[in-house]
C-alpha cells in the first residue's frame, strides 16, 4: 500500500504495489486527464511524469515509484515550461479529437526540460513514441518549436 | 600405381573408420564427471531419484505431476493455443521434414489411454511406441531412459488423471528416408544408453540429484548441447549452446565470458526458478516456456541441486563476447547514435525507447531492462531478432510478463535494423542482420 506523491500532494493508495500507476490516478485519486490508449506502452496516452521524465503510466507499477515526483496533465500547467507548452498548444490550435493530446503535452513538457532548444531530430526521439490517429504531428512539431523559441 | 591406390584407399578406410568412431564414440552425459558410477541400488546417499522429500509422502497423483512439470512434457506434447498435453506441435527438420508431437492425454481413441504400464516405459525409456514401431529422437527418450521406471510411471498417474482430449495424431510430413521408422533402430543402438541413471558417489548427493534432474528428466542438453551430423547430442561440447528452431541456446558451462562463470549463486538460482535475474535480463522463446512449464515448479533445493550440477559442467569457451554492464547514455544523441542506422534509431524511438528506455535500464519494468542480457550481448542478434517477432508471453512469480510481438507490423529489413541498433546500443557488439537472415528466423521458429 504505498504512498505516492501525486501534483504536489501524498496519497495513500490502497492496492497491490504491481497496479500499474495509471490506475490508480484515474480510478482511484479521480485524475481523469491522463488516458488509456493501448496498455502495453506503445501509444504514449498515458504519459505522466517522475521527477520529470515522461513515463508510461499504464505499465509502471506503483510499488516501483517510492518517493518520486508524479506530475500529470492537471498540473503541468503549474510549471514554466509546461504552461509555455499548452500556450503553444492554444495558439496554434494544435488539437483536433484530443484523446492523445495530455500524453503529447507530458512528453512535450519533459522534452523541453531536457533539450530547451530542440531541433527536428530531437522532437522525433522523444515524440515518435507518442502516437496521434487524428495526424496532428506538423501542428504539434510547430507548437513545441514555437514553446521553445518563446523560452 | 598399384601401390598409390592401396594407399589412397587405405587413408579413406581409416578416415572413415575415424569418421564413424567420431561420431558413435560419444561420452555419455555425466561421463565428464570424476569418480566410477554404481547401480541406483548400491548407491547408500541420499536417493537422487523421484520427487523432493516434500513431496515424499504425497499421493501417486501428486508426485506424477512434480516430475512431469520437471521433464517439462508439456512443451512439446503441446500446441500453441492447444489443449494441455493433447500433441500437435509441429518440428520443423530443415532438409528431413515435418514432424509432429502426439496426444498423450488419457483419450483410448486418440491418446494414451490403452497404454499398459510397460508400453508406457517403452517409449518414455526406449522409444518405442505401443504398437512397435519406433518413435522419433525428437522425443527426448534418450534422455529419459536415465528415468527410473517408477518415476516413469508416476508421470503416466499423472498423465491419466487428466481429461482426456480427443485430438488425432496430425500426419508427419518426413522424406525418405526420414520417413522410414524402424531406422531408429540404428540410431538407438549407437546413442540411446538404454539404461537407467548411475549415481556417482565421488561427487556430493546434491549433484546425483542435479545430474538427474538435468540428464533424466529436464533434458538440457537437448537444447544447449551441440548436435552431431547423426543429431545425437555431442556431449565433448557438453552445455556448450547451440541453435535449436531459429533461437540459440546459449553456453550454460561455467566459463566466466561465455557461459554462466560470472553469474552468482543467489542470480543463477533466481534464473533457474523464475526465468529472469536482475541485470541478466529474463528468457524468452524456447526457455520462457521451460521456465514457466518446468523450472518454476521446482523446490528451491532442486533448483540449488541443478546449480551445482550446472557448475561442474568442464568450461567451454569462445563464441560470445563478454556482457556490457554499464548502462547506454541516457540521451539518443550519445553513445550509438542513430547516424550509424537511422532506420533502425527511428523504429527503437517510436516502438521501444518508451518501455526499454534510451539507456537499456527501462524506466517502467525489470523485466524490460536490456543492459546486461545475454541476447542483447549476442552479436548475431538470432535471439533479439526473435523477441521483437514473437514478442514475450511469461508469467514470473505468477505475474504476466509481456511484450508484444511485432513481426507482423514491420517488415524483415525493419526488424533487422532495430536489433542491428539495440544490439549496437546495449550490448557488445552491433549485429549485422539482413532481412534475408530475418526471413530463415522465421522459417526456423513458426
Amino acid at each position: 500500500m504505498p504512498t505516492l506523491r501525486i501534483n504536489g500532494q501524498s496519497h495513500l493508495i490502497d492496492a497491490p504495489d504491481d497496479m500499474p500507476l495509471l490506475w490508480a490516478l484515474r480510478d482511484m485519486v479521480g485524475l481523469t486527464g491522463t488516458k488509456f490508449g493501448c496498455g502495453i506502452a506503445q501509444c504514449g496516452a498515458c504519459t505522466v511524469h517522475l521527477d520529470g521524465k515522461a513515463v508510461r503510466s499504464c505499465l509502471l507499477p506503483i510499488g516501483s515509484i517510492g518517493n518520486q515526483a508524479i506530475t500529470t496533465i492537471e498540473a503541468i500547467g503549474d510549471t514554466a515550461t509546461g504552461a509555455k507548452v499548452q500556450k503553444a498548444w492554444l495558439d496554434i490550435e494544435v488539437v483536433q479529437c484530443g484523446y492523445c493530446q495530455s500524453g503529447q503535452i507530458m512528453a512535450a513538457t519533459a522534452l523541453l526540460n531536457a533539450t530547451p532548444k530542440p531541433d527536428d531530430n530531437d522532437i522525433d526521439a522523444a515524440m515518435a513514441g507518442n502516437i496521434c490517429r487524428c495526424g496532428t504531428y506538423v501542428r504539434i512539431r510547430q507548437a513545441i518549436k514555437n514553446a521553445a523559441v518563446s523560452a | 600405381m598399384k601401390r598409390l591406390l592401396l594407399a589412397v584407399l587405405a587413408v579413406i578406410v581409416i578416415a572413415g573408420a575415424g569418421l564413424g568412431v567420431w561420431l558413435v564414440a560419444i561420452p555419455g552425459p555425466t561421463a565428464f564427471a570424476k569418480g566410477a558410477t554404481v547401480a541406483l541400488a548400491d548407491y547408500r546417499a541420499a536417493n537422487p531419484t523421484g520427487v523432493p522429500t516434500e513431496l515424499a509422502s504425497a499421493d501417486l497423483v501428486a508426485r506424477g505431476e512434480y516430475l512431469t512439470h520437471a521433464a517439462d512434457c508439456f512443451a512439446c506434447h503441446t500446441a500453441k493455443g492447444g489443449k494441455a498435453y493433447a500433441g500437435g506441435l509441429a518440428f520443423n527438420l530443415p532438409g528431413m521434414g515435418t514432424l509432429y508431437s502426439t496426444n498423450i492425454t488419457p483419450d483410448r481413441a486418440t491418446g494414451i489411454g490403452n497404454y499398459t504400464d510397460q508400453q508406457f516405459i517403452d517409449a518414455v525409456r526406449r522409444g518405442v511406441r505401443a504398437d512397435g514401431q519406433h518413435l522419433y529422437p525428437a522425443m527426448s527418450y534418450a534422455a529419459y531412459t536415465y528415468m527410473t521406471d517408477t518415476d516413469a510411471l508416476a508421470i503416466k498417474a499423472y498423465l491419466f488423471s487428466l481429461p482426456p482430449v480427443a485430438a488425432p495424431a496430425v500426419d508427419n510430413k518426413m522424406a525418405f528416408p526420414f520417413n522410414q521408422r524402424w531406422l531408429m533402430a540404428f540410431w538407438n543402438a549407437a546413442y540411446n544408453a538404454n539404461a537407467v541413471y548411475r549415481p556417482n558417489p565421488s561427487q556430493s548427493p546434491e549433484w546425483n540429484r542435479g545430474a538427474y534432474l538435468a540428464e533424466a528428466l529436464g533434458h538440457c542438453g537437448e537444447c544447449h548441447t551441440p548436435r552431431n551430423p547423426a543429431f545425437a547430442l555431442d556431449n565433448r561440447d557438453k552445455f556448450a549452446g547451440t541453435i535449436t528452431a531459429g533461437w540459440r541456446a546459449y553456453n550454460i558451462t561455467p566459463d566466466p565470458t561465455s557461459g554462466l562463470g560470472a553469474w552468482s549463486d543467489t542470480d543463477l538460482a533466481t534464473y533457474l526458478s523464475t526465468g529472469h535475474a536482475e541485470g541478466h535480463g529474463g528468457a524468452a522463446g524456447p526457455m520462457g516456456e521451460a521456465s514457466d512449464n518446468s523450472l518454476s515448479y521446482l523446490t528451491q533445493p532442486d533448483i540449488h541441486a541443478l546449480m551445482v550440477y550446472l557448475r561442474s559442467i568442464p568450461a567451454t569457451s569462445g563464441g560470445l563476447p563478454q556482457v556490457t554492464l554499464a548502462p547506454a547514455p541516457a540521451s539518443y544523441r550519445q553513445g550509438v547514435t542513430p547516424d550509424a542506422n537511422p532506420r533502425g534509431a527511428a523504429i527503437f524511438a517510436s516502438a521501444c525507447a518508451s518501455c526499454h528506455s534510451w539507456t537499456g535500464v527501462s524506466s517502467l519494468s525489470k523485466y524490460a531492462t536490456l543492459t546486461g542480457d545475454r541476447a542483447i550481448n549476442d552479436p548475431s542478434a538470432m535471439n533479439v531478432a526473435q523477441a521483437v517477432i514473437h514478442g514475450v508471453q511469461r508469467k514470473i512469480d505468477g505475474k504476466a510478463v509481456f511484450m508484444p510481438s511485432f513481426g507482423a507490423a514491420y517488415s524483415n529489413d525493419e526488424i533487422a535494423a532495430v536489433a542491428n541498433y539495440v544490439t549496437a546500443r546495449f550490448g557488445a557488439e552491433g549485429a549485422a542482420l539482413k532481412a534475408s537472415d530475418v526471413a530463415k528466423l522465421k522459417d526456423q521458429s513458426e
